[in-house]
C-alpha cells in the first residue's frame, strides 16, 4: 500500500511476542494453510530466468550515520509505477568468491489494505475500492487509474470516482496479514526491519544458505502469495535506499535487483522525492533551485547541502549517490509516535483545537506508555485550510509520557505556532527521541506526586484497555463530545492511518 | 457495501483434514449456509490463544465472516457483508 501515512512516525512497532507457545509458527501456518480461493499461479516474477551480467563487486559506502528509513512525506510522494515485470542486472552473487558485499531485501505489500478488502470479499474484486474514514488510507489499483492516492480527501476521491466503494478499514485484520507476511520475512532473514505494509529484511551474509538471492526473494514472493493470497513487490539491493528504489520501478507484484555497481547509475535519475530523507519541503526547495534529479542533486557539494538541510545535508550528498549505510535492525521501539487528524470541518476555534491537542495527547501518552518509553521531544503540527502547513518541535527538561506534561509543551508550541489567520485543516502530534522509561522523575520534593499521577495513569490505562479509549475524556477534549463521531476506540481520527 | 455485526456462536461443520481448519457450512438461526468458498483466512496471535479468522462466501452470494477461537474451540459469526 503506497503513499499512505500509515507508518506515519513509524508508530507500529509490528513486532509482536509470541505469546504461550500453544501453536507455533508453523502450526500456524499449517492450519490456515493456502489461502482456498487463491490458484498457485506462478508470481509474475516467477519465471523469468536471470540474465547473466557483471560480478556484484562494488563495495558499499562506509560513511556513518544513521536515517530514517522513509519518512511521511517520502511515502506520500511515492509515485505509483505500476510495470510489473523481473529486473535483474546481475547475475548470482558468488559469495565463496571476492569480498562480502551488503545484501538488503526490501518487501513492500502492494496496496495492502485494500488488496486485503478485495481477497475478503471477492465481489469488490477489479473494483476501484478506498479504504479510510475522512481520508484515504489505501485504495486499490483500479482506484489509481482514477488518480485516486493515499492522503487524498474522500471528498475529493469521490469527486474524482463516484462509483468507489468505501471501507472504513480494520485495522486488526491488516496487522494480522502483516505478521503473516514478516515471519516469513524472518525465516530467510538474520534481521528484519517491520514497518506496517512494508519490511527491510538483512541478507547479508546468507548467500550460502539461499544461493541466489533473487531466487530467494521469488520464493518468499510465492510462499507469500500462497499464505496470504496478497501480491508483495521485491527490490534488492546493496543498501536499504536502493533496495526500496529498486522495488518501485517494478510495482506492482514485481522483483527487481540492482547490484552494487550498478547503484550509481541507478540513482542517477530518479527524482529527487524518491531520495531517503527527502520530503516534500526538501523537494520544493530543490525544485525552485531546478535541481529534479539524484543526478542533478549532486551538483551540490556536501557543504551546500548541509547549508541548506542542517546535518541531513550530508546524508542526501552520499544518498544521491547511491550510498546509504543504514543499517537493518529489528526495532523494538519507533522512532516516533504520532497522532493527528483532519478536522471534520476547517476551524478556527481554538478549544476546539486544543481539545483535539489534548484528546490527541491522550492516545499518544497511552501508546508510549504500552511501548515502555517516554518522549523527550514533543512537535505540533499544523495544516492550513489553503494547504500550507507548519511543525515545531521542543524537548521536554526530563523525559515524560504522562498526558499533562506532554499536553503543557504541545499548547505552548500551538500558541506560538498558531499565528496566521486561515482555519485549520488538521492537527498532529509526534513524540520522538525515546528513552526507556524507569520511573517518573519530578522535583526532589514531588517524587510521591510523580509517582501517584503515574499510578493515576496505569489506572486509566487499564480501564482503557478494557473499554475503549473513549470511555475516559479529559478537560479540553471533552468539547469534542457531539462534534466527532465516537467508536469504541474514541473520537474517530480522520487520518490516513487506520491503526491511530 | 456495508457491514452488519452478527457475533454470534454458531455450529460449524468443518474440515480438519491435513491439519488445516476449513469451514464447510454452519448453521444460522435454524438454517443451514453452505460454504461455497473460503476468500480469506488470517490468525490473531495477540490473544492468549490463537484465533481463527476466516472470510467465506455462502451459497446465497453473501460473505460471511467466521472466527475460531483456540482457547475454548467455539467458532463465532463476526459479521456480514451485504451489497448496497
Amino acid at each position: 500500500m503506497d503513499g499512505s501515512g500509515e507508518r506515519a512516525g513509524h508508530g507500529d512497532p509490528v513486532r509482536r511476542n509470541f505469546e504461550d507457545g500453544v501453536v507455533s509458527d508453523a502450526d500456524v501456518a499449517g492450519m490456515l494453510g493456502p489461502v482456498g480461493a487463491t490458484r498457485l499461479e506462478d508470481v509474475r516474477a516467477g519465471g523469468a530466468t536471470p540474465p547473466p551480467a557483471a560480478p556484484d563487486n562494488a563495495a558499499t559506502s562506509t560513511d556513518g550515520g544513521r536515517a530514517r528509513p522513509g519518512c511521511k512525506a517520502e511515502r506520500a510522494a511515492r509515485p505509483e509505477a505500476c510495470s510489473s515485470h523481473v529486473e535483474d542486472r546481475a547475475a548470482p552473487d558468488n559469495a565463496a568468491d571476492g569480498p562480502r558485499s551488503a545484501a538488503v531485501l526490501h518487501v513492500d505489500i502492494d496496496a495492502f489494505f485494500a488488496a486485503i478488502e478485495q481477497q475478503r470479499d471477492p465481489r469488490l474484486q477489479g473494483k476501484p475500492v478506498i479504504v479510510g474514514a475522512g481520508v484515504i488510507a489505501s485504495c486499490s489499483y483500479e482506484a489509481r487509474r482514477f488518480g485516486l492516492r493515499a492522503g487524498m480527501a474522500l471528498s475529493e476521491a469521490k469527486r474524482l470516482c463516484p462509483h468507489a466503494i468505501v471501507i472504513d478499514g480494520h485495522a486488526q485484520v491488516y496487522r494480522c496479514f502483516a505478521e503473516t507476511i514478516f515471519d516469513r520475512c524472518r525465516a530467510i532473514a538474520p534481521a528484519v526491519e517491520t514497518y506496517l505494509d512494508e519490511a527491510y529484511c538483512d541478507l547479508t551474509g546468507t548467500e550460502r544458505l539461499h544461493g541466489d538471492l533473487l531466487d530467494a526473494a521469488r520464493r518468499l514472493k510465492r510462499d507469500i502469495r500462497d499464505l496470504t493470497g496478497l501480491t508483495v513487490t521485491c527490490g534488492l539491493g546493496p543498501n536499504r535506499m536502493i533496495a526500496k528504489l529498486a522495488g518501485k520501478t517494478v510495482k506492482p507484484d514485481g522483483l527487481a535487483r540492482v547490484t552494487a555497481g550498478e547503484a550509481d547509475a541507478f540513482v542517477r535519475d530518479r527524482p529527487v522525492e524518491q531520495i531517503a530523507g527527502i520530503g516534500h519541503a526538501h523537494a520544493r526547495t530543490l525544485r525552485s533551485m531546478n535541481v529534479r534529479t539524484a543526478g542533478e542533486l549532486r551538483a551540490l557539494s556536501a557543504e551546500a547541502l548541509v547549508r541548506l538541510f542542517g546535518a541531513p545535508g550530508r546524508l542526501l550528498y552520499e544518498r544521491c549517490r547511491g550510498r546509504d549505510t543504514a543499517v537493518v535492525h529489528e526495532r523494538e521501539i519507533p522512532v516516533t509516535v504520532s497522532r493527528e487528524t483532519s478536522f471534520h470541518r476547517d476551524t478556527a476555534d481554538r478549544a476546539e483545537i486544543e481539545g483535539m491537542l489534548e484528546y490527541l495527547a491522550g492516545r499518544a501518552c497511552r501508546t508510549v506508555r504500552e511501548l515502555g518509553v517516554s518522549p523527550r521531544t514533543i512537535a505540533v503540527r499544523l495544516r492550513y485550510a489553503d494547504g500550507e502547513w507548519i511543525e515545531r518541535a521542543r524537548s521536554l527538561a526530563q523525559p515524560s509520557h504522562t498526558d499533562p506534561v506532554v499536553l503543557a509543551l504541545a499548547l505552548e508550541l500551538f500558541a506560538a505556532l498558531f499565528t496566521r489567520r486561515v482555519a485549520l485543516h488538521g492537527v498532529g502530534l509526534v513524540l520522538s527521541n525515546f528513552v526507556a522509561t524507569t520511573a517518573e522523575q519530578g522535583a526532589l520534593f514531588d517524587e510521591r506526586e510523580a509517582g501517584r499521577r503515574a499510578a493515576l495513569y496505569r489506572a486509566f490505562d487499564g480501564v482503557r484497555e478494557s473499554f475503549g479509549h473513549g470511555v475516559l475524556v479529559s478537560g479540553r477534549a471533552l468539547r469534542l463530545k457531539g462534534r466527532l463521531e465516537q467508536d469504541e476506540h474514541g473520537f474517530v481520527l480522520r487520518t490516513p492511518s487506520l491503526t491511530k | 457495501m456495508r457491514q452488519e455485526t452478527i457475533d454470534e456462536a454458531v455450529t460449524v461443520r468443518a474440515d480438519f483434514q491435513g491439519g488445516v481448519v476449513t469451514p464447510v457450512a454452519f448453521r444460522l438461526r435454524g438454517r443451514e449456509q453452505r460454504i461455497t468458498r473460503v476468500n480469506a483466512r488470517w490468525v490473531d496471535r495477540v490473544p492468549r490463544h490463537p484465533h481463527w479468522y476466516f472470510s467465506v462466501t455462502v451459497d446465497t452470494g453473501d460473505v460471511y465472516q467466521l472466527q475460531l477461537q483456540a482457547g475454548d474451540m467455539v467458532w463465532w459469526l463476526d459479521t456480514v457483508a451485504l451489497e448496497g
